[in-house]
């Protein structure tokens, strides 16, 4: 596993929130990793990544009560416009990320999939919250469990819901991702089981 | 208040300072009328169902016996025949009941008489629609549909508000499965 | 004095605009169909300026809209269900989440449902801080509110100014709670812990600079032409119909019916302190958004006599059956272990019986009707909740009005899609 020894930094990534040294890699570093090739990116896909990630626009899914720490990251206290990303767009076509904030259910899946496949490419997904990435506390007839089941995921972030620091976290960790070369994740993997 | 003078009264019982009317459900609409319009209840607060199969299955060890359930009388443990002994609490008479809970707001303020009114009906057999009555029964009794299937007579429109349209069953029914999916823990192999 | 007196009705319609046969479907006159060209548009579940996942299925002839229903069941997530297969206290973190605006005001009336099933005596500081931190949720709930339905209508400005009052109310949960939204903190029988120390000082300075704060917000939209033009004389309900679809909270005192729960059944601690409700009686857009602003102002109000008249004492119930004892006996009384013990594994349990208790939440009448079995599980929980009843309203709101009526005026009923789905 080439992952050992070299730390993420050498990947080309800037934070070190790797807070757990001696743990083996997570999915994350992995994924980094396993396209080792892709992190020798050319210069000119380096500054396509970089402008990608200076400028991704939000859809504006807000579903539940995470879809409200996701406005208020919009708001002045941790204002994502520092990002570029305040520009919110309605329509799924001028999107590039889709930010699943709220518990997902059975009637909203069909919406929920028709909005990522209006997405033009390359576009990423944000679980937030922990009704998006895992059904959350809500075990039951109606709530997807994870809402990659139904379109393949990024990013997922923990919380019931997500301070906006978090969220800010998911996102960050996002552009970081792009920078290194990790394509998104339709390229990568495909629905959960 | 003259509630005893609801048509199709067939009980009242007042209980942690809350009166229920339970009616026959045949003359619900002419109780609904009546409460509505002689006795001031112009405000239809919620239609709640509920469904008592398994009740009176199996015993509960719980809080038994005191004069008014709820009181801290009733829940010392060392008055003989309450906490500790498992009981069967009383049976029900039919499997739904349907609640009604009613609000006068026309009486003004420091008073807010309120009042529900339930009716008993078992499996298939319908409950005339108070829509005509209070408009607002519409969703309410939508809901009641869609997550118990209890059918309402005379609604313009029963169908499936929170639910798919074409959900099959009743989610709330106690014989509905909670459904999900089981959690795996990553330290199980 | 329930209903407005008649010489005061500015540009409220006579008689009633529910529409016939369901009403709660505008449904277009056979005669337009045939005679007009109607456009059927889906305001889909997502959709910027609908509150949440709201979808409206419109008939438009040109900007008029002739034809409306809502559908909702976008959010149901099951709620009801699954706090029937978890114990008491297991229950209580389900509740905030249905409203998530107003997340104290849910927690609040099923944790007083249960406990006047239970019988339990809550301590004076309880009483006093649930009332406090659910006064300082309205205010959250309305800044939200004014916020959104601000943007909506194309005032952009007002939404950063009502955040920045908003992340101070949720300084506030989190400096006593520990999380900003979703606070669990209202136990049975009282508080969860015992209220932190200076919290009380930095709840009086956010209650030095709330009422300034509103007033900013009035200065942005209050004399706005624009605002004006958008809001008044549109979304008109008048009290008769508002009763009869079962509308409460500002919708219900913005069509000049003066009834407010805390008034009129005092739950906590309100008939001690002193507030005023607003009325107002055009029973348009208007009217809605100025009662959501002095509602701010006497929440404000509420929450400074709260601070200075908050009891000491307990901030729990003494009785062990139901209540966690404190740490420090577990070391030396056997009983406390075994009450520890049992409580947290099994849970208390409430006799049999069935209660329905209502509060006035940001929203309107939120209600719950508890039913229990003598059980630790409570056999059926059912929540009223305000956004359900006033969605049925949307048809009777449109009834003569443009499309962009509409966004004003499904906005000023203040619904959380959550709450309404469950």
């Amino acid at each position: 596993m080439a992952v050992e020894g070299k730390r993420l930094a050498d990947h080309g990534l800037r934070s070190e929130r790797v807070l757990w040294v001696g743990k083996g890699p997570g999915v994350f570093e992995q994924e980094v990793d396993n396209l080792e090739q892709r992190v020798g990116l050319t210069t000119l896909a380096k500054a396509v990544a970089w402008a990608q990630t200076k400028s991704m626009w939000p859809d504006t899914f807000g579903l539940a009560c995470c879809a409200i720490e996701m406005m208020s990251i919009v708001s002045s206290r941790y204002d994502i416009a520092r990002f570029g990303m305040e520009a919110f767009r309605a329509s799924p076509r001028q999107a590039d990320l889709l930010i699943v904030s709220g518990r997902v259910v059975h009637k909203m899946a069909a919406p929920l999939r028709q909005i990522y496949d209006q997405m033009l490419e390359p576009k990423w997904v944000i679980a937030m919250g922990a009704c998006a990435s895992s059904g959350g506390m809500f075990n039951n007839y109606t709530t997807l469990q994870g809402v990659d089941k139904i379109v393949p995921v990024d990013i997922h972030v923990p919380g019931c819901p997500p301070r906006p620091e978090g969220l800010m976290e998911g996102i960050l960790r996002l552009h970081e991702k792009v920078l290194a070369g990790v394509p998104p994740a339709y390229e990568i993997r495909g629905v959960a089981e | 208040m003259t509630l005893a003078g609801t048509p199709g009264l067939v009980e009242m019982k007042v209980d942690h300072g809350e009166t229920t009317l339970v009616v026959d459900p045949a003359r619900l609409v002419e109780a609904c009328t009546y409460l509505r319009d002689d006795e001031g209840f112009d405000f239809l607060s919620d239609i709640s169902s509920v469904d008592y199969l398994g009740w009176s299955d199996e015993p509960v060890a719980g809080y038994w016996g005191g004069p008014s359930s709820g009181a801290s009388a009733g829940r010392d443990l060392n008055t003989p025949g309450t906490w500790g002994l498992a009981r069967k609490p009383a049976p029900k008479p039919k499997r739904f009941a349907v609640n009604l809970h009613l609000l006068s707001v026309r009486s003004g303020a420091r008073e807010a008489p309120r009042v529900r009114v339930q009716v008993w009906v078992d499996d298939g057999e319908t409950v005339p629609s108070v829509v005509s009555v209070w408009p607002t029964a519409d969703w309410q009794e939508r809901e009641v549909w869609d997550m118990m299937g209890i059918r309402f007579a005379g609604h313009p429109d029963l169908t499936r508000i929170l639910m798919d349209d074409d959900w099959e069953g009743f989610p709330l029914r106690k014989d509905y499965p909670i459904g999900g999916e089981p959690v795996r823990f990553s330290g199980e192999e | 004095m329930a209903v407005a007196p008649e010489k005061r009705r500015g540009s409220i319609y006579e008689g009633s605009r529910i529409p016939q046969p369901i009403p709660s479907v505008l449904q277009v006159p056979e005669a337009l169909r045939k005679a007009d060209d109607i456009l059927e548009v889906n305001f889909g579940p997502n959709h910027p300026s609908t509150h949440g996942v709201l979808r409206l299925i419109v008939e438009l002839d040109g900007e008029r809209v002739v034809g409306l229903r809502a559908v909702v069941g976008y959010l149901h997530t099951g709620f009801e269900k699954s706090m029937e297969s978890k114990t008491w206290w297991k229950a209580i973190p389900y509740a905030p989440r249905m409203d998530y605006l107003a997340f104290q005001a849910n927690e609040l009336a099923f944790v007083l449902a249960i406990e006047k099933l239970l019988g339990i005596e809550v301590p004076p500081k309880a009483t006093w801080m649930r009332m406090l931190l659910t006064e300082l949720n309205r205010v959250h709930s309305h800044l939200v509110w004014l916020g959104t339905s601000a943007l909506e209508l194309g005032a952009i400005s007002p939404f950063w100014y009502t955040f920045r009052e908003r992340d101070r109310v949720l300084d506030l949960f989190e400096m006593v709670t520990g999380v900003r939204m979703h606070t669990r903190y209202f136990q049975v029988g009282g508080l969860a812990e015992d209220i932190p120390r200076g919290f009380f000082d930095e709840c009086r300075k956010f209650c030095e600079i709330m009422p300034g704060a509103v007033d900013q917000y009035e200065q942005l939209l209050t004399q706005n032409e624009i605002w004006l033009k958008r809001t008044k004389g549109v979304g008109l309900l008048s009290a008769e119909d508002a009763i009869a679809m079962g509308q409460s909270g500002p919708v219900l005192r913005g069509s000049g019916v003066d009834w407010d729960l805390r008034r009129a059944q005092p739950y906590l601690a309100y008939d001690q302190v002193d507030f005023d409700v607003p009325v107002y009686y055009n029973g348009d857009v208007w009217d809605r958004y100025k009662v959501h602003m002095d509602e701010m102002r006497e929440s404000t109000r509420i929450v400074a006599q709260a601070l200075e008249g908050m009891p000491g004492g307990p901030w729990i119930a003494d009785d062990r059956k139901v209540v966690l004892p404190p740490r420090e006996e577990l070391h030396t009384s056997m009983e406390t272990l075994i009450h520890h013990f049992k409580l947290v594994t099994e849970g208390f349990r409430v006799p049999e019986g069935e209660v329905y208790v209502t509060i006035e939440s940001p929203r309107g009448e939120f209600g719950c009707y508890l039913c229990s079995d003598g059980g630790p599980r409570p056999w059926r929980v059912r929540f009223r909740t305000p956004s359900f009843i006033a969605l049925q309203a949307t048809a009777t709101l449109m009834t003569d009005a443009l499309v962009a009526d509409m966004i004003a005026a499904v906005g000023s009923l203040d619904t959380v899609m959550g709450e309404c789905d469950r």
